[in-house]
């Protein structure tokens, strides 16, 4: 038929109008939002280190980014992915799905990627600023005060008394653990970013006096490095020395004798340090510890490879008695026996009458350790005094304002506790000069990662974390549907026989390709890695596209807050609130 | 899967599918897949409603809107009038719940799929007659509550395998999907799009409304009934050549049962008897893509 001659067209009703003017965003009684949140690594980590987009950004081959992201919270990564106990990996949401994600061999990984290639960060660095700051000692905590204060924008002097930088790290741990070049890489990385070492310069009383004059707050972080006493009879035979003396002097180019027989008493690292360096200058050691192996504080790892190298333990002995019998000595053993527990770890007793005796060649103590000098403690007392989580600050009638730090201060004394201390020394330093003594407290408590301890410098600093909900990401709150089973990365390591032959670092360099994929692993709780899930599955068409930092925002006009996207998201990003009426 | 794909849209904000509606999200995949040159007939169905009320459509493409039964006969009368006008370019789809496909629709859908017409039908199922009261249809699953098998009276008969019914016409493509799988779905819809002849795809659309669970779980659903084996994602080229895309490992049925109130008075002994049925269908299915000899 032709259409033109029809009297009655067919009537065909054609829509002409989008749904748009149909603002189904009224249906909404839930709220959903963009939240990004706090990782349990980020919270465990004494120096608050943003692990989840450390690993986010590595998995996404951003190396140089992430290294970047590991040096706003530490300088030390390249230490701290070899000697750290890594807290952080104790606290993985992802061992409840296999195992812990590697953070510390990533953190390494990331510090070697950046040697390797001599990267140079770039790093946020506020302007210049009036005060001038001394620090004395050279050591973990001293370096990352003047790395933080630095960039704070205050010049820094460090004052070290050894002919070299580092502290227990140039001279108290051994070369098979943190080889030199790790360690000169980071400091060299403290120097450049403006901090002035000056070595060989110990600092007396009568110096500190004068710098006093010259600087407007002096960090004291001189470290433990004097042996504590066993108190027992025939500690002063010059067979017995300090476990720490003999690392230093290993460190410092000696071979000191090490034939027969060696004990060690202590069961903490540097027990475990010189056990086996022993062991690798062709001795025996024997390790005699108070209470039993799992109440170790050493790493479990360490003692498990000390063990492995041929040292003998003794477990509940403690020394009694030294000495000599002709060109050997006695060590006279008080066996002990368990009385309770103690925080997780066996309360000891001697068990009255049962001594034994131990003929070797000579003692090593490592049974803790103290401050060189009484002056290098705080004072006692409350006068002025204000004791913060890793710092002690000291404000006199005159003079500058004294902070210590370090081992000094630290309950737990790590590398990764003492850069903690630089970086609340820094703060607390920075806000007392612009702001007052009595804002110390409340700025700090504001920069806290999570509820936790740990301080982050990015969220003093104004960075973008500070935007993050401070709720720490569960595992029950991580979609495991997006994450299968993928079996952790296993550590290369030279073999045993191989070890005991030099001091070469044990643990081997992992490559790109298994970095990128153990950082894939990370769940990255409650980091937003533009997965594009909420986009992808949102049936209203209301999750947009744009160029802010999150990438896209959500289209409250038309969404009808059915929460499909906040469970989607595998990562804990985003959260469902109840709709404000 | 390509961003370029997944970045274009074709379903406006401002439909009236309810919150966390599974049928929006496969229709959103469809279009994404197919693109601009698409001709969409739609026989009643929930999205002859959530597209709106005349004169509004929340879609960018042309729809026909169809009687019920008339999702393969109108597809065939479109494509005809296209290849007439010389246009073999556009993909004519049939978009119709399994209702439309199952049960009202099902002749017509036969008639042209055994006429091997030139073009796709995709059944979103979300296992009964939702947009007017959620009465159980040929699709609703063994053990489901609807509003016309209330009680004690809960469905005790086996969902029509719709799939296998396809296949036996031996078309060049028929496959399953599901919402929360969308690189699967894409793949399976551009593959459609490319193959001559009639295909069919089966889309499983959680329905938060119907099916009584929270509107936030629909896509952790879907997933779930691909993971427990329930609905296994796999495609049949030629109706011979079987290919399974997924393999789940055992999850056990009952986890995707519990959290779903249309199967909330079924027992353990039900339960246990779906497993059983489910790992039949399971086995049979290797069976016929040479898994199991």
């Amino acid at each position: 038929m032709n259409e033109a001659k029809n009297p009655n067209p067919l009537f065909m009703p054609i829509t002409y109008l989008t749904t748009e003017s149909n603002k189904t965003g009224s249906w909404r009684f839930l709220h959903p939002q963009y939240d990004e949140k706090t990782s349990p690594c980020s919270v465990a980590c004494p120096a608050g280190e943003d692990i989840a987009r450390i690993e986010m950004l590595a998995s996404q081959g951003l190396f140089k980014e992430a290294w970047e992201t590991i040096l706003r919270e530490n300088p030390f990564p390249s230490v701290c992915g070899r000697v750290c106990f890594h807290p952080c990996e104790g606290q993985c949401n992802r061992r409840e799905l296999d195992m812990a994600v590697a953070i510390h061999s990533l953190e390494r990984f990331l510090a070697d990627t950046a040697i390797r290639y001599g990267i140079k960060p770039v790093l946020e660095k506020r302007p210049s600023q009036k005060q001038r700051i001394a620090v004395i000692g050279a050591g973990p905590a001293g370096l990352s005060a003047a790395w933080f204060l630095s960039m704070l924008g205050y010049a820094c002097h460090v004052f070290e008394a050894s002919a070299e930088a580092g502290g227990v790290l140039r001279w108290g741990i051994p070369l098979y653990r943190l080889p030199l070049n790790a360690l000169l890489h980071d400091i060299q990385q403290v120097e450049a970013q403006g901090v002035t070492i000056y070595t060989g310069k110990p600092v007396s009383p009568d110096v500190l006096e004068i710098m006093k004059k010259d600087y407007d707050a002096v960090f004291i972080g001189c470290g433990h490095g004097r042996g504590m006493s066993m108190n027992v009879p025939g500690e002063d035979l010059k067979e017995v020395s300090e476990g720490l003396d003999f690392l230093r002097k290993l460190r410092e180019g000696e071979t000191p004798p090490c034939q027969g027989v060696s004990a060690i008493i202590g069961g903490g690292n540097t027990a475990i340090d010189v056990a086996r360096s022993v062991v690798r200058l062709g001795g025996k050691a024997l390790l005699l510890y108070r209470r039993r192996r799992q109440d170790m504080p050493a790493l479990e790892l360490e003692v498990e490879m000390a063990l492995e190298e041929g040292v003998k333990l003794q477990e509940l002995v403690a020394p009694a008695a030294v000495a000599r019998d002709e060109d050997q000595v006695v060590l006279t053993l008080q066996e002990m026996k368990i009385a309770g527990d103690e925080g997780g770890r066996a309360r000891v007793a001697p068990d009255e009458g049962k001594t034994r005796k131990v003929r070797i060649d000579r003692i090593f103590k490592a049974i803790g350790a103290q401050a060189d000098e009484p002056r290098h403690q705080p004072p006692a007392g409350d006068e002025g005094l204000l004791s913060l989580s890793h710092t002690v600050l000291v404000r006199g009638n005159q003079g500058p304002v004294m902070v210590f730090g370090g081992d000094l201060t630290n309950e737990t004394k790590s590398v990764v506790h003492a850069v903690a201390s630089g970086k609340e020394a820094a703060m607390a330093l920075d806000t007392l000069f612009r702001e007052g003594f009595e804002a110390i407290v409340p700025k700090l408590e504001a920069c806290r990662v999570g509820e936790g301890p740990s301080l982050s410098m990015e969220i003093y600093m104004g960075g973008q974390r500070r935007l993050r909900n401070p709720h720490v990401v569960r595992y029950e709150e991580i979609n495991t549907d997006y994450f299968g089973f993928i079996p952790r990365v296993i550590q290369p390591r030279l073999l045993k026989e191989e070890r005991v032959q030099s001091f070469e670092e044990i643990d081997l360099k992992i490559s790109a390709n298994l970095a990128m994929k153990e950082s894939e692993r990370c769940f990255n709780c409650g980091l937003c890695n533009q997965c594009d899930n909420c986009f992808i599955y949102c049936p209203d068409t209301s999750v947009m596209r744009d160029k802010d930092h999150q990438g896209r925002h959500i289209n409250y006009d038309y969404c009808k807050g059915c929460g499909l996207c906040v469970v989607e998201c595998p990562r804990n990003a985003m959260s469902l609130r109840e709709e404000e009426s | 899967m390509l961003t370029e794909i997944m970045d274009r849209e074709f379903v406006y904000s401002g439909h009236v599918g309810c919150p966390g509606c599974g049928a929006t999200i496969a229709m959103r995949f469809v279009l994404k897949a197919l693109g601009e040159k698409t001709i969409m007939v739609l026989p009643a169905c929930c999205w002859s409603v959530i597209t709106g009320p005349y004169p509004l459509s929340a879609l960018k493409i042309p729809v026909i809107h169809a009687a019920f039964e008339t999702g393969g006969a109108t597809a065939s009368g479109v494509r005809a009038a296209l290849d007439m006008m010389g246009d073999t370019e556009t993909t004519v789809l049939t978009w119709a719940g399994d209702g439309g496909t199952f049960d009202i629709g099902f002749q017509a859908l036969s008639g042209a799929v055994e006429r091997n017409e030139n073009f796709l039908y995709v059944c979103y199922d979300n296992e009964a007659y939702m947009n007017t009261g959620i009465q159980r249809s040929s699709s609703t699953p063994y053990g489901a509550w609807t509003t016309t098998t209330t009680g004690q009276d809960w469905k005790r008969l086996r969902k029509k395998n719709i799939v296998e019914v396809l296949v036996a016409h031996r078309i060049p493509y028929v496959a399953t999907a599901s919402i929360a799988f969308p690189d699967d779905l894409l793949r399976k819809t551009q593959k459609a799009r490319e193959t001559k002849g009639s295909k069919f795809i089966h889309i499983y659309a959680s329905c938060p409304t119907g099916w009584r669970i929270p509107s936030e779980m629909s896509v952790k659903i879907a997933r779930m009934a691909v993971q427990t084996n329930i609905f296994p994602l796999y495609e049949v080229e030629d109706g011979r050549k079987y290919t399974i895309n997924y393999k789940p490992k055992e999850y056990l049925v009952r986890e995707y049962f519990k959290l779903q109130g249309r199967f909330k008075h079924l027992t353990d002994q039900d339960l246990d008897q779906i497993q059983q049925m489910v790992n039949e269908d399971w086995e049979l299915l290797l069976h016929k893509a040479g898994d199991r000899s």
